[in-house]
């Protein structure tokens, strides 16, 4: 970790003086009162819940906001001295990099050698100083073997680290960061906070960085800015931010922080390293494990819901074609709740997408004999009509309705729903019809549904799937987010490459690895150990055995 | 990973894809010119035969049969439409009596052979787009606006990546569709459209906001190389000028097209017959010999 002091020197790089925002035609303001500053090499995590002003924070601070989003501004902001007022985007660029939540619309170009030119030739440099700028920059980001690459054919993975590696060729002073790590895989999640600390630490680059999973990012950050109503609740460092969420209902703080809370010890962690250090001085033995994870028997299963056999799927994603599953076999009973992990590029999607019929399979089989409803990534897509009662009429439409929990008048425009209701009112959409009265069909399946969800959010969904899988459905979720797999899921089905490489209970597979562990897991690394609770109860087990000895 | 959209460009050696952006634009434009403005439906169909030949020449095959059945079902749309919204015309074929609303209705031969031509011209424009989109590469477009369109991040973006974003938006869109349970309302083409534009228009709203941060804004950049010549520029600057000046000729000259209200008059001339065969002939100026479109699949 820096020294902050050091950090902390000079003028500011992002300077937010008394910022109030409201966006054009919103009743209620975004920012109220926001003031803070960023040095020069400072690491800073903004957390927050969904809607707590964040987004709206990140695009004032790069001049989107008021210029490219209109509405109200009040208050001061500026970035290595330039006042957003007076100052656009467009003449901000070389001074403040911005990575989006969603890199397929922050990526313009066809290939990634010309997204990395386009930023340097609107600035007007020559092309040799331009050559070597892509050089440098493609050689950090270790994307050099990306550079000939069409777009369309890169994973979420590669498309975010391009989106970085476009926002820092121009090598801000500020680099400003959405959720970055929504749509990536932990390895790949993991892999982008450690590049933005080695280039904070060796370019002296200034990151704000916006996220949710503050888990992946907190032993990163020197200084954590937490957003509440659209004003700062909390501006310090990362261990007094862990003892400032450690409250009753506080939803921000980290599994370890919260395990470590629940079972009485002391300080908090910042980070996995952090945590085992203080139980070494606890004289509490924990991790790194030796033993392998030893998965239980196998149940039987029939695959009523789910029968894949010898499954092999092949797309063609511009450069030839390419095998996504290889030779697949799984089976899923109705009323399991099962999580689908992998790698971005595993073929997680494909395999929901080929049950669904939307992809034909060029070898084996798939069946989904009780019916399936696919809820795939973005749910506005489901969302056509003007009101509720036009998307969902009718005995099927209220059945569907009840069943996802969604009790709202006919006449509610979709649009005006929260991204949780609308979520609810796509899985509606896929259920309805599908059901025989109230009985739904063995198989509902999501596909990367907590993008961009706070932690309350999340404990909805995963209660949903839990009252769904108890009436009977086996419920299949493609999803990343290895802490949310550990509420919801009864089992794990993890994919590399096309193929399965584990299949267990979530217990075992999620306490058996580096990556694909919840931060429970990875800091006490004990054989199916991992959710905060969990842990607590072991860690207390421990600290009676130790004080009884 | 996804799977292509028809109409995404692919860099290929083919001679559309290595032409100058200038004389490629001035090729597809004669076409798109001769589809809006020509009310000859002979005319109409050779052009639109001759840009699904120029694109099977430089293999955007999947883009020109996309564009034909998303160019069909418009034209369809379009004939059914105006059958019904106009009354106008000597021959009716049908009476359908009054309607609330829509007053009186008679479908004539003259209102759906009027809706023909607005298909048959639909049809041929969405085929020079999808050439267009599938042949012309979008950074290029982006680089050349950059010097001609410096304030509108947005209009840089609607003219080089919107057909792009809608054809991405159409494929999940159209995946959604599908997935909807048979219980649900069923999503029409015509809602479907409807939200896919609207979608895209957003999507390219963001893409715009991306380009402003990139600094499109800032001044044109005096460093950029010239582009390297292409040995496709002089064909397709020299076929660019015959078929423009066809094209902006026939309608100068006043060549008549069909004349449908009150009634028919159509007589097709040699002069109507060597401008289709013009057209429909310069597709063959994208194919190269011993490169056909089974050389490469799109």
């Amino acid at each position: 970790m820096h020294d902050a002091t050091e950090r902390r020197a000079g003028d500011p790089t992002l300077s937010v003086e008394a910022l109030s925002y409201r966006y054009a035609g919103a009743v209620a303001g975004s920012l109220e009162g926001v003031s803070f500053d960023i040095r020069q090499g400072e690491f800073v995590v903004l957390a927050g819940a969904s809607g707590s002003g964040k987004t709206s924070l990140l695009r004032a601070a790069c001049g989107l906001v008021p210029h490219f989003h209109g509405g109200a501004l009040s208050g001061r902001v500026s970035v290595a001295g330039r006042d957003t007022k007076d100052f656009g985007p467009g003449e901000l660029a070389d001074v403040v990099g911005f990575v989006a939540q969603d890199p397929e619309t922050q990526i313009i170009s066809t290939t990634v050698s010309a997204e990395l030119d386009l930023p340097l030739r609107f600035r007007g440099d020559e092309p040799a100083s331009r050559a070597r700028a892509i050089e440098e920059v493609a050689l950090a980001l270790n994307i050099a073997h990306l550079l000939p690459r069409t777009v369309s054919t890169l994973s979420g993975g590669e498309m975010q680290r391009v989106a970085l590696a476009v926002a820092l060729v121009t090598r801000p002073p500020l680099i400003l960061l959405d959720e970055p790590t929504s749509q990536l895989d932990p390895v790949a999640g993991d892999e982008l906070i450690w590049l933005l600390r080695r280039l904070n630490e060796e370019w002296g680059v200034a990151v704000l960085l916006a996220e949710h999973r503050l888990e992946r990012c907190l032993a990163a950050a020197d200084r954590v800015i937490a957003m509440s109503s659209g004003r700062i609740a909390f501006d310090g460092p990362p261990r007094a931010f862990l003892e400032h969420t450690i409250e009753p209902g506080a939803k921000l703080g980290t599994p370890a922080a919260l395990m470590f809370s629940l079972a009485g010890v002391d300080p908090l962690p910042v980070g996995v390293r952090d945590a085992r250090a203080t139980l070494r001085v606890r004289g509490i033995k924990a991790g790194p494990g030796t033993a392998p994870v030893k998965a239980g028997p196998r149940p039987k299963r029939n695959g009523r819901a789910l029968r894949a056999s010898g499954l092999w799927l092949e797309l063609d994603p511009g450069e030839g074609p390419v095998d996504i599953l290889r030779g697949l076999d799984l089976k899923i009973d109705p009323g399991e709740r099962v999580a689908l992990m992998g790698r971005n590029g595993a073929g997680k999607s494909s395999l929901l997408r080929t049950a669904a019929g939307l992809l034909e399979p060029a070898a084996g089989q798939i069946e989904t004999r009780g019916g399936i409803a696919l809820l795939t990534q973005n749910p506005g897509d489901f969302l056509v009509r003007e009101s509720i009662g036009e998307e969902l009429s009718g005995k099927s439409g209220r059945a569907a309705l009840e069943a996802v929990g969604l009790d709202l008048p006919d006449d509610s425009d979709p649009r005006d729903l929260s991204g949780g209701e609308r979520q609810r009112l796509a899985l509606a959409i896929t259920l309805a019809g599908r059901m025989e009265g109230s009985e739904l069909p063995d198989l509902i399946a999501l596909d990367e549904p907590t993008r961009g969800m706070d932690r309350r959010l999340k404990e909805g969904l995963s209660e949903l799937s839990r009252t769904l899988s108890e009436r009977g459905a086996a419920v299949v979720i493609a999803t990343h987010d290895v802490e949310f797999v550990a509420t919801f899921a009864d089992r794990v089905v993890l994919l590399g490459d096309g193929e399965l490489i584990a299949d267990a209970d979530a217990a075992t597979v999620l306490s058996g690895g580096w990556y694909f562990a919840t931060e429970v897991s990875r800091v006490l690394d004990r054989p199916g150990v991992i959710t905060v609770e969990q842990g607590a109860d072991w860690l207390l087990g421990e600290i009676a055995q130790g004080s009884g000895e | 990973m996804k799977s292509l959209s028809p109409l995404s460009y692919v860099p290929r050696r083919a001679s559309l894809q290595s032409a100058g952006l200038g004389p490629a634009a001035l090729y597809l434009g004669a076409y798109l010119v001769i589809c809006f403005l020509s009310s000859d439906p002979i005319v109409l169909a050779a052009a639109t035969f001759g840009a699904a030949l120029a694109g099977y020449g430089c293999h955007a095959q999947r883009a020109v049969r996309f564009s034909l059945r998303l160019g069909a079902f418009l034209a369809v749309s379009m004939i059914v439409i105006n059958g019904l919204v106009t009354s106008r015309g000597e021959t009716v074929l049908l009476r359908l009596g009054q309607w609330p609303v829509l007053g009186r209705i008679d479908v004539t031969a003259e209102s759906l052979a009027a809706g023909a031509l607005i298909g048959l011209r639909a049809m041929g424009t969405m085929v020079v787009i999808g050439v267009w989109s599938a042949c012309i590469d979008p950074d290029r477009v982006l680089r050349a606006m950059h010097h001609t369109a410096r304030r509108s991040a947005l209009t840089a973006t609607l003219i080089s990546r919107l057909v792009p974003l809608a054809a991405g938006d159409q494929a999940r869109l159209g995946d959604a569709a599908g997935l909807r349970g048979p219980g649900a309302t069923p999503v029409g083409r015509i809602a479907l459209a409807h939200r896919l534009l609207a979608g895209s228009l957003d999507r390219a709203v963001d893409v715009a906001a991306t380009l402003e941060l990139r600094g499109y804004a800032q001044a044109a950049s005096t460093g950029a190389a010239r582009p390297v010549p292409s040995r496709f520029d002089l064909r397709f600057w020299g076929a660019g000028v015959i078929l423009m000046a066809a094209a902006v000729g026939s309608i100068v000259f006043g060549l008549p097209g069909l004349t449908t209200y009150p009634g028919f008059e159509y007589a097709p001339g040699p002069a109507t017959l060597g401008l289709a065969g013009l057209f429909a002939l310069g597709g063959l100026v994208t194919w190269q010999r011993g490169r056909g479109p089974h050389a490469r699949r799109n």
